[in-house]
């Protein structure tokens, strides 16, 4: 696909502002009813998707050209797809997050990147990892963990445990925590040790598609030396690659699971069996890749054609994205079957949910923007009155925990599994 | 950059370098609009890129880049929300004032009934927080995405709750307005110093001169702040939304009943507006659906409730007996009609009141409207207008090219003529072939014995050329059976091109109106800072 593929998507835009703000049927209330973080914080509609559409139309046809004012438009956005969903609520011929990823694919073939994801994606290149941290030994995050190294060994369950949870020590308990869940619980669980890459996903959401098309490949073929039939992993970055892109763009067929996700399978199976009382108010915020991206991808072959006049039907069906089918209560399910726990919703919940602020590049390239974003759901996690923000995502813990430090705030924040480990 | 370094760098003084561009980019995303490509040349959605846009982030602001624009000579186009391409410069050297950063609640007087806004609050927004205390708001016809201030300062306003809320023009209490010349004016009960409970005094009673019937559009002026009234809520103070989208839906107590009733002509129909109107019972009285046509709407609407359908499932909708029979049931004479009642008494009363205007029009409630999982989608849908933007639906490009205001008989006497024209269109098959009949219309706002509105919609494909010009032929068509049929509508004039509006209304019974807005715009911006688009005005006194 090119851009100009997407000229339907872009002049199809009405300028209704759905795009601005969470399902309109879902506000609840003036505070937390801003959907879109991006314009919440520039204020100009281009922010907003619905002006980024006419802004790569006006590139496409010339009327506008590359500027630092333009690559800031494009890239001051985490790509967190409520965008997507709110422009779905009511239209069938959208494809708004598709045309958003192709602009930055084009400017990155176009060399027109911001610094810091040059950086990046010069680090993806030399050091397989998109965490830019020197001087941590990748192996170190499962010493002693005792399960099998897939990399030397055959395995149908591999643990893909993350850049983020291999290079910082913030999040290595994380996926340590998880990894021993699934061991204890009897799950024949491995690891790529020392071969685990780069899921790619995030190079892709800047832009670098053939750096994700590496990643990809390398990891499918690790996998499938292994004999790896289930892929379970912590951090819904890596999730959404391997649910959606892999299988889009790499024609991937491997199962793939959250962790909270088999947690709450193990729960239901009586495989994992709580002891302790967790007595915490805790509030979950859903992250966008295992939200209301976190759909399946479903392959689609078919042909396109016009009834009643100008309607546009694809035959066989085409396969939609809205949102509807992510994954947004095995974590919940988790929650309310720990003893003691309870847990309370913000307004802003599943295919609603407001970004944590660290995806699309954002954190990197604009971290002023990133902990702005974060503290803004900080603030919404603090009005329910839990005393911690729970997620499932390590990059949305992450940008939470240094946000929170950053301004002097007490909350807590957990990742599902360790509130399950002190639950046995 | 047309704008002069020095006009640029007055305005950036204002409201800082963040707050303030002339990038092409940014210009060409607010020179963007729905249904542009009816009115542009090349028939591209873009438009007249407007010099610069401010973001002003208060009144103070407001005001001092109206000053500076008189001073520079530079025409402004503020706007709010801006789903309109009045939002839009109409030509070169306009600036646009998106008032985006305008976007407080500023008050909720409970026991008086009125919430005071800035320009950028939504309907949806301004109805969570004061469904808290058990009241509601006007959402006008276009949806929650709309701001009420927009509505009740500058334009038409009409909506679904108006029989019993009101229309934006009846809602408008007292406000805020920056004229044209920087000047600030406070009108009603503010201008004396009395607070925002009444729009016509002690203070200025200026609501007529504001906004008349349709607005100003920001010709005269900006409004920074207004008070709105507020009607009573006898529902929940959060309304429970269920279902996955975009099959939403709400449960709502006993005292709330949706019905979709149908008549058995035109005539039973506007008698049964007239009667539910004298009776004084309603919450909400709208024909909605049929907007995405009478052969098409209940079969959409159907798969609308599947999540996991979409329009590629349509044909078979179609096809399918139950909504073949309930497209029949549906077809030409029904509308939607929620009754609230305040006491269980009170709802008890207005379905008996219901009842005998059923049995003296012989119309009857569709009884599939009312099945549960039906009757909650459409409260949810008509009490919050959550979804307005499937007026959009079918392929992207729609337009309302007939749009007649007045009593039920006036309005319903025009409909037969529209609804052939559309299908004499459709026939040819470059438009989308909803049925002639896509009229949608609320039944009144609180005053004026019925104040009647309908659109008559026409779905077209925005990527489609043919497609773009049928519905541009059209509409032209429409504007001259309008004009000749119903001389002086201002509804039916809405959305021309400045230069055949004028035409058309100089030659209307109603022309003398727009001679005394010529005087209003001259006596309050004679440096004509504040952009005409919308303001039809003739220069010269109508000929006898």
């Amino acid at each position: 696909m090119a851009l100009n593929d997407y000229r339907s998507t872009m002049q199809g835009c009405t300028r209704c502002s759905y795009c601005k703000f969470i399902t309109l049927a879902h506000i609840k209330s003036w505070r937390f009813s801003n959907g879109c973080p991006s314009i919440a914080y520039k204020g100009f509609h281009t922010y907003a998707a619905g002006g980024r559409l006419s802004a790569a139309l006006s590139l496409l046809e010339g009327k506008s050209s590359y500027t630092e004012k333009f690559k800031e438009i494009v890239y001051q956005c985490q790509l967190c797809g409520l965008c997507e969903i709110t422009c779905k609520l009511c239209r069938y011929d959208m494809d708004v997050l598709d045309t958003l990823r192709e602009i930055r694919f084009k400017m990155v073939e176009d060399g027109q990147v911001p610094l810091q994801h040059t950086s990046l994606i010069n680090n993806l290149r030399k050091k397989n990892n998109m965490v830019m941290k020197t001087g941590v030994v990748p192996r170190k995050w499962a010493q002693g963990l005792n399960v099998k190294d897939l990399s030397k060994e055959q395995g149908s369950v591999v643990f893909h445990a993350s850049c983020e949870a291999r290079f910082d020590k913030g999040r290595k308990k994380v996926a340590r925590t998880a990894v021993t869940l699934l061991r204890d619980a009897g799950v024949d669980i491995g690891i790529m040790g020392q071969g685990e890459g780069c899921c790619g996903g995030k190079a892709y959401e800047v832009g670098y598609k053939a750096e994700f098309n590496q990643c990809a490949q390398n990891n499918i073929q690790a996998w499938t030396k292994a004999g790896v039939k289930t892929v379970v992993t912590s951090c819904s970055n890596c999730y959404f690659a391997f649910k959606r892109l892999y299988p889009k763009e790499a024609n991937a067929n491997f199962e793939v699971v959250h962790t909270v996700e088999f947690v709450d399978r193990l729960i239901k199976e009586g495989r994992i069996r709580f002891n302790k009382n967790v007595p915490i108010t805790v509030t979950y915020h859903d992250p966008c890749h295992l939200g209301r991206l976190g759909e399946p991808y479903v392959p689609w072959n078919g042909t396109v054609t016009k009834v009643f006049g100008q309607i546009t039907k694809h035959v066989p069906p085409k396969p939609r994205y809205i949102g509807a089918w992510g994954i947004y209560e095995p974590p919940r399910n988790v929650l309310k079957s720990i003893p003691g726990l309870k847990l309370v919703e913000m307004e802003r919940i599943k295919e609603n949910a407001w970004c944590c602020g660290a995806g699309g590049g954002v954190k990197e390239a604009y971290p002023k923007f990133s902990s702005w974003t974060a503290a803004e759901r900080i603030e919404e996690a603090k009005s329910t009155g839990a005393a911690a923000l729970v997620s499932a995502c390590l990059q949305c813990e992450r940008n939470f925990t240094e946000t929170i430090k950053d301004n002097g705030q007490k909350m807590k924040v957990y990742d599902i599994v360790e509130l399950v480990q002190q639950a046995l | 950059m047309a704008l002069s370094n020095g006009a640029y760098q007055s305005l950036e003084d204002i409201v800082g370098t963040e707050y303030i561009s002339a990038e092409s980019v940014i210009l060409d995303s607010y020179a963007w609009m729905r249904a542009n490509e009816l009115r542009t040349k090349d028939r591209s959605g873009f438009f007249i890129r407007p010099e610069a846009v401010v973001l002003p982030g208060s009144t103070e602001e407001v005001q001092a880049v109206m000053k500076a624009c008189n001073r520079f000579k530079v025409k402004c186009k503020a706007f709010s929300t801006g789903w309109i391409s009045l939002a839009q410069p109409s030509g070169a050297g306009v600036i646009n004032m998106d008032l985006r950063r305008l976007n407080r609640i500023l008050e909720i007087d409970e026991k008086n009934m009125f919430a005071v806004i800035e320009p950028y609050v939504i309907g949806s927004q301004l109805q969570a927080e004061v469904m808290k205390l058990g009241l509601n708001c006007h959402i006008i016809g276009a949806g929650g995405s709309c701001s009420p201030l927009a509505a009740a300062t500058s334009f038409i306003g009409n909506g679904a709750d108006g029989i019993f809320m009101g229309y934006s023009s009846e809602t408008l209490l007292a406000l805020e307005w920056v004229m044209p010349n920087g000047d600030i004016l406070r009108t009603g009960s503010l201008g004396a110093g009395l607070g925002w409970s009444c729009g016509e005094g002690p203070g200025p009673s200026l609501r007529g001169i504001a906004r008349g019937t349709t607005g100003a559009s920001g010709a005269l002026g900006v409004f920074t702040k207004c008070a709105v009234k507020l009607a009573p809520w006898p529902g929940p103070a959060e309304m429970p939304v269920e279902g996955t989208i975009p099959a939403y839906y709400t449960k709502l107590p006993n005292n709330f009943r949706e019905y979709t009733v149908t008549m058995p002509s035109w005539k039973a129909y506007t008698d049964a507006y007239y009667k539910i109107y004298d009776a004084e019972i309603g919450y909400i009285g709208h024909r909605q659906f049929s907007k995405l046509g009478e052969d098409l709407s209940t079969a959409f609407f159907a798969l609308y409730r599947d999540s996991s359908k979409s329009l590629d499932d349509l044909e078979e909708f179609t096809r399918k007996p139950e909504i073949q029979d309930l497209t029949d049931e549906l077809r030409h004479y029904s509308f939607q009609l929620i009754l609230a009642g305040m006491t269980p008494r009170d709802i008890e009363y207005q379905e008996k009141v219901l009842d005998q205007i059923l049995a003296a029009t012989r119309g009857h409630r569709v009884a599939a409207m009312s099945e549960p999982t039906t009757a909650q989608f459409v409260l949810l849908y008509l009490l919050k207008l959550h979804c307005k933007h499937l007026n959009h639906v079918y392929a992207g490009g729609k337009s309302q090219y007939f749009r007649p205001d007045g009593s039920p008989d006036y309005a319903i006497e025009y409909a037969p003529f529209m609804i052939e024209l559309l299908k004499k269109y459709q026939e040819k098959g470059t438009l989308v072939k909803t049925g002639g009949d896509s009229l949608m219309g609320t039944l009144s706002g609180i005053g004026g014995g019925g104040d009647f509105h309908f659109e008559q919609f026409v779905s077209y494909n925005r990527n489609d050329m043919e497609s773009i010009n049928a519905a541009r032929e059209l509409a032209e068509e429409a504007r001259k059976l309008a004009t000749e049929r119903m001389p002086g509508s201002p509804a039916a004039l809405v959305g021309l091109p400045p230069d055949v509006m004028l035409t058309a209304i100089a030659a209307s019974s109603q022309s003398i109106r727009y001679h005394w807005q010529w005087k209003i715009k001259q006596m309050l911006d004679p440096n004509e800072v504040g952009e005409s688009a919308g303001y039809p005005m003739l220069k010269e006194p109508p000929k006898e």
